[in-house]
């Protein structure tokens, strides 16, 4: 099997990370998980065939951990999906990423992969980013020089592609913590029961006192070049009733938006009325109060 | 001893099983040889071309060391065929397909050869590509193989009674158009071979993945012009092949057999899961048109059927699964009128042959779809009207063979299986839902963006998204290979004068538990533990040809030779004790638990292992080929009738599903599986026959499907190709039902291709009871519940679903 | 670069003189055929053994990144001629036909086992759904996992 002779390195500190970054700065390559990057050199992927340097982040202490500092979470680089499924700090504050964690490829695969490597791959179907794009998370961005903290949303850009330079790593997200009661849920639409590549996803959260909206935030993927979260919708929704009008109107506002944004596409006439379906259904269930 | 087997039938743990839970079990790509060489093949990316010219020159001036193979260095046929020998070893003249290869690199670094193998410049004159195969046939069509008179490949007619008259007078007429497509095996092992070239003249040695030994051992020696004695062709653990592990692979040992032979040296092969997909052969994709008249009464008089199955770009084996397909396109019922054109035509798609059903999953989709709604169009159940037309002793088939010598046990299945899952109750509660009118996304128009966006009064509300089905289907499979050829086994059974024996079929285990079927009989036999029957390795020079691991026919052919040859044994042993013990001829004994004993004085005993030594010390010998052949069957080339097979197996499967309204998902709930397929000699293998082929028959149903971009596949590995996991199926009842039948080791007859051909058809019958549309057209997928058709993407790319 | 781990209890050592995975480390360095190459994307799971107690796909790895590490493959499970009770079960409830899914369903199972002696069914299907199997439909593999378990 081809694997590209490029140089592998083990920094045991950020400061050795650095260092390389330093030293490698355009032609370098931070390994995670691998299962992007693996995959991608046998499938002869063009984003992975020409590493040259390849440094694996596994043996940094500090990007192993998930901790509770002040107001928010951090969860840094290193951190597996599997991880994130079995957390009591993040089943407790984030359960829709806990949720969705569970979903991505396999065991064997959650074992591996991880979240950051995840949206830092950024394909239009990356499960981990509706949940945090619904939690406001930030990713902390480190280069020899400098560190930078940005929102995840900024960050994304397009299919395969974020802010991300050649000399930087993504080494934490930091989740702050909600304040106040929000319902939620995640969806994921896969061919199959296991192990299925999201057709779409869509995570919600939703903040209501009496019967009334007061905070709601919505992403999707796989339904868009990129996840998304839906701003503009969100603060049209604020102060409405909870009832099915609204979540009706809600997930046609949601299709017309989606159909804005990527226009006719060969899935499109099944997966624009399925979402509207799904998102309709999971609010619903969730905050409608109707019985199953 | 038919009353009460002390082995037959319970569990008995597999012979090879120890190997393979250890990890110690040698796969074909776990074999290694001293100074082995690689062989990569080197493809050429286009559907249909003329080979101009094919240019080597970088490799040799940059890697010597590599040797080039190709059709120049084949002495013998470099066209194989099971039927038409319109397959080329190496492609020397025409491209026809994507997973053509036009020569082998070989040399030490397989890295370096899968690069090299880019540098390989053929110059070509591209055809225009035939993918349509209704357009096969049409005068100005492209023609895959000029060598013939145009593409078609075969044609099976079958004429019963009068058709005009049988429709004249029905009382009412149905006629469908159903279709199915490509499907891949997916054995999770991908092929594999080494060739080892033999000292001094004596020919080559193959150890591969290979499902038929003798079939490859054929197409290598004619390759090489080598008599069949020089090619020796060892089966290594085969990880699966489900009749997918025969034509490519017999090519892939020949190529390796040729560059072995150049080279002197032992060339190793073995495919990666995408050369495994692109290259291999496919199930055929059918086009299915049936027309159904029958009375009011429910009695079917008239069935017109016209079926067009895609052959691809070679014939392969499409000869005999079509000629299955038109043997049994009716299904299980008597039908005095029947019209039946089943047609197989080149293109240049993925060139298709055998998988598990061979010509039967499509028929049986199709016919039991079409059971089902004339069963609703006249007000029965789906019961009632197979009850109405099903076979019984003594029924005619469509090809006007009486069924008899066994227990046609077709309504038996149906009735257990109906009993047991509680059938038409939950049948009429499922389907009398008032189906609303509201959302129809299947009258969406792509065109109009504004229909993509929900109307209020489409959002189905939570309560009435998941709507529960349940939905049969019967078949009926003719055992063996039928009239299509040449039907005998043979067996090797060599009881040591320990009483320990070596046993070795002529049929070759895929997996299935074949070899520990074997043992099973051979120890009923002979009153021995399974633990002491040792089966030898699967080699070419030990064992006559018995044909092909095919059609089902272990247990029934190889069984009944292995059985022959433990009653030859046992037959000697017995003319021994009875000289021994100055008994009468008649004298009968009992071979039970290591002893055998005289039936009129169980006293009298002897241990097998003493009786062996003394049997032996007395010049008896204790070895034999037990050799088991087909009773006569005939077809009438012009009619279709005749006695197609010598004897059938019988089936019902009802699949109970839960139907996602928003999104087209199918959840099977539960299977539950009744087949008669005669005595059943190995439990578990049994069990795990129909566990493993309803999967297969779900997967066929649902999910799988090999789509082909004017001739390129777009699913080449699993991420894409979706086969079942273990989430997929909740839950699978096997019951079997066991008939008698004269034949095979005391009626043990056939399962592995009965227990997939019918699940697909169950649960079309089951989504549409539970959402009260017709589906035609597998697999019913997402797209296909919610739209009636399947999409794809223009350019895939991983993380793109 | 030298990479020193642990493999079925053995200290070893490798000296890699080109970039691999792990899963050739093992086959073609170490000699140890029994994780099988099924689809090379992680896809199949038949590649699958236990790192540090966790199942991972040998297909998505490198092996340097072995280093330091304790690996148990299918060779690792008995111990000697003793076959341990995992295996037993997968004899006795006819969970193998070809055998090529086994040593991959038996990590994924151990490794199960290693969390967690007590797993409810859903827990099972999860540790194997990342395994596909062709042959045996899976039941017979779930039932023979499920009388591993230590009540």
């Amino acid at each position: 099997m081809m694997i590209p002779q490029f140089k592998y390195y083990k920094p045991k500190s950020l400061t050795e990370l650095k260092h390389y970054l330093r030293e490698f700065q355009n032609n370098s390559c931070i390994l995670a998980g691998g299962t992007d990057i693996v995959p991608g050199f046998i499938q002869e992927s063009s984003r992975f065939t020409l590493i040259k340097h390849l440094i694996d982040i596994n043996f940094i202490d500090e990007l192993k951990t998930i901790s509770l500092a002040d107001g928010f979470i951090s969860i840094g680089s290193a951190v597996t999906f599997s991880e994130i499924t079995k957390n009591e700090l993040i089943n407790k504050y984030f359960p829709l990423l806990a949720k969705a964690a569970q979903t991505v490829g396999s065991l064997q695969i959650r074992n591996r992969a991880t979240v950051v490597g995840n949206f830092v791959n950024n394909a239009p179907c990356a499960d981990s980013v509706p949940p945090l794009l619904v939690y406001d998370a930030l990713i902390k961005i480190v280069s020899p020089e400098n560190e930078n903290i940005i929102p995840l949303s900024e960050f994304l850009l397009d299919p395969y592609e974020t802010q991300l330079k050649k000399n930087e790593c993504v080494t934490e997200i930091r989740i702050p913590i909600l304040t106040k009661d929000y319902i939620g849920d995640f969806y994921k639409l896969g061919r199959r029961s296991a192990v299925s590549i999201s057709r779409i996803s869509l995570a919600f959260l939703l903040h209501k006192e009496e019967k009334i909206i007061k905070e709601f935030r919505l992403a999707s993927g796989a339904i868009t070049p990129i996840g998304k979260r839906f701003f503009e919708i969100e603060r049209l929704f604020i102060g409405r009733e909870i009832n099915s009008e609204t979540f009706k109107e809600i997930s046609m506002k949601v299709g017309e938006e989606v159909l804005k944004t990527t226009g006719l596409r060969w899935s499109t006439v099944y997966k624009l009325p399925v979402v509207q379906q799904m998102l309709y259904q999971m609010l619903e269930i969730n905050a409608g109060g109707i019985p199953r | 001893m038919e009353n009460s087997f002390n082995i037959v039938g319970k569990p008995v743990i597999r012979q090879d099983g120890l190997e393979k839970v250890t990890g110690k079990a040698k796969f074909a790509d776990d074999i290694n040889e001293p100074g082995q060489l690689y062989g990569v093949m080197v493809r050429v990316p286009v559907v249909h071309a003329i080979i101009e010219k094919i240019d080597y020159s970088e490799i040799l001036e940059s890697s010597p060391n590599v040797v080039i193979v190709d059709s120049n260095d084949i002495k013998g046929s470099k066209k194989v065929g099971p039927i038409r020998q319109d397959q080329p070893i190496f492609a020397f003249d025409k491209i026809v397909t994507p997973g053509d290869v036009v020569a082998m690199l070989v040399g030490e670094s397989e890295e370096e050869l899968r690069e090299l193998a880019k540098k390989v410049k053929v110059k070509y004159t591209e055809l225009p590509a035939l993918t349509d195969p209704l357009k096969a046939l049409d005068s100005d069509s492209p023609k895959i193989h000029p060598q013939y008179e145009n593409n078609l490949i075969v044609h099976y007619p079958l004429r019963k009674g009068d058709i005009e008259k049988g429709f004249k007078e029905s009382d009412f007429i149905h006629g469908e158009t159903y279709t199915t497509r490509l499907v891949e095996h997916a054995y999770i092992e991908p092929e594999s071979v080494l060739a080892i070239p033999l000292e001094g003249e004596k020919g080559i040695r193959i150890i591969g993945s290979v499902q038929n030994p003798f079939t490859a051992r054929k197409v290598v020696a004619s390759a090489l012009n080598l008599p069949l004695t020089k090619v020796r062709i060892v089966q290594a653990d085969l990880g699966g092949s489900f009749g997918g592990k025969d034509d490519t692979m017999n090519i892939l040992c020949a190529r390796a057999a040729v560059a072995a032979l150049k080279i002197g040296k032992p060339i190793k092969i073995h495919y990666t899961r995408e050369e495994s997909i692109l290259e291999s052969y496919k199930r055929h994709p059918y086009i299915l048109k049936y027309k159904v008249g029958c009375k009011k009464n429910g009695k079917i008089v008239a069935m017109k059927i016209d079926i067009l199955a895609d052959g691809g770009a070679y014939s392969s084996m499409s000869p005999f699964v079509t000629w299955r397909s038109v043997v049994q396109a009716t299904g299980p019922y008597e039908v005095e009128n029947v019209w039946t054109d089943v047609r197989a035509v080149y293109t240049n798609n993925p060139y298709t042959g055998a998988m598990r059903g061979f010509g039967s999953p499509q028929p049986i989709f199709a016919q039991e779809s079409i059971m089902d709604e004339i069963a609703i169009k006249l007000g029965f159940t789906p019961e009632e009207i197979r009850k109405i037309n099903g076979f019984k002793a003594g029924s005619l088939t469509a090809s006007g063979q009486k069924l008899e010598n066994h227990d046609v046990n077709l309504l038996k299945v149906l009735e257990t299986a109906v009993k047991e899952t509680d059938f038409t109750s939950k049948w009429k509660q499922y389907g009398n839902k008032i189906i609303e009118a509201g959302y129809q996304p299947d009258k969406i128009s792509e065109i109009n963006e504004e229909q993509l966006i929900l109307k209020k009064k489409d959002f189905i509300p939570p309560n009435e998204v998941m709507r529960k089905g349940i939905g049969l289907s019967v078949s009926y499979r003719g055992c063996s290979l039928g009239a299509e050829g040449i039907d005998a086994a043979a067996a090797y059974l060599s009881v040591q004068n320990d009483g320990s024996a070596y046993l070795l079929s002529g049929l070759a285990e895929n997996g299935q538990g074949m070899k520990t079927t074997y043992t099973i009989i051979t120890a009923e036999v002979l009153g021995i533990s399974p633990l002491n029957v040792y089966y030898l390795e699967t080699d070419t020079g030990l064992i006559p040809d018995s044909g092909p691991t095919v059609a089902s026919r272990s247990t029934l052919m190889g069984g009944g030779a292995v059985k022959a040859a433990s009653d030859i044994i046992r037959n000697r042993l017995e003319d021994f004790l009875r000289k021994e013990w100055k008994l009468k001829p008649q004298s009968e004994f009992i071979f039970r638990d290591g002893f055998v004993s005289n039936k009129a004085n169980p006293q009298q005993k002897i241990s097998f292992p003493d009786l062996c030594s003394l049997a032996y010390r007395n010049g008896i010998c204790l070895a034999a080929i037990g050799w088991f052949k087909s009773p006569e069957v005939n077809w009438d080339e012009d009619t279709g009738q005749g006695s197609a097979y010598f004897t059938y197996v019988y089936g019902c499967q009802v699949a109970e599903v839960t139907v996602n309204m928003a999104t087209g998902q199918v959840y099977i709930d539960k299977i539950t599986a009744v087949h008669d397929p005669g005595k059943v000699i190995n439990l578990l293998g049994a069990e795990g026959q129909v566990y493993g082929g309803v999967t297969q028959g779900a997967g066929y149903g649902l999910w799988e499907q090999i789509t082909a971009d004017n001739g390129n596949i777009r699913e080449l590995n699993f991420d894409q190709y979706l086969i079942p996991t273990a989430k997929d199926l909740k839950e699978i009842k096997p019951i079997f039902v066991e008939g008698k039948d004269i034949y095979g080791a005391w009626g043990g007859k056939s399962l592995g291709e009965p227990t997939l051909e019918l699940t697909s058809a169950a649960i079309a019958n089951a989504i549409r009871n539970a959402t009260g549309k017709r589906f035609y057209n597998l697999p019913i997928n997402l797209e296909e519940v919610l739209l009636r058709r399947k999409l794809f993407p223009k350019d895939l790319k991983r993380g793109s679903a | 670069m030298i990479i020193n781990f642990k493999v079925n209890g053995k200290n070893t050592s490798v000296e890699l003189t080109k970039n691999k995975r792990l899963i050739d480390l093992l086959r073609d360095n170490l000699k140890l055929t029994g994780t099988k190459e099924g689809c090379s994307i992680g896809e199949c799971g038949a590649c699958t053994v236990i790192i540090n107690g966790k199942a991972v796909n040998s297909c998505l790895m490198l092996a340097q990144q072995i280093d330091g590490c304790e690996i148990l493959t299918v060779e690792g499970l008995a111990e000697g001629d003793k076959l341990n009770s995992l295996q037993q079960n997968f004899l006795k409830y006819g969970a193998i036909q070809c055998g090529f899914c086994t040593p991959g369903m038996l990590m994924s199972a151990y490794a199960l086992f290693l969390e967690n002696p007590t797993p409810s069914r859903e827990e099972i299907e999860t540790a194997i759904e990342g395994n596909l199997c062709r042959c045996t439909g899976y039941k017979p593999i779930i039932q023979a996992i499920v009388s591993t378990s230590k009540p």
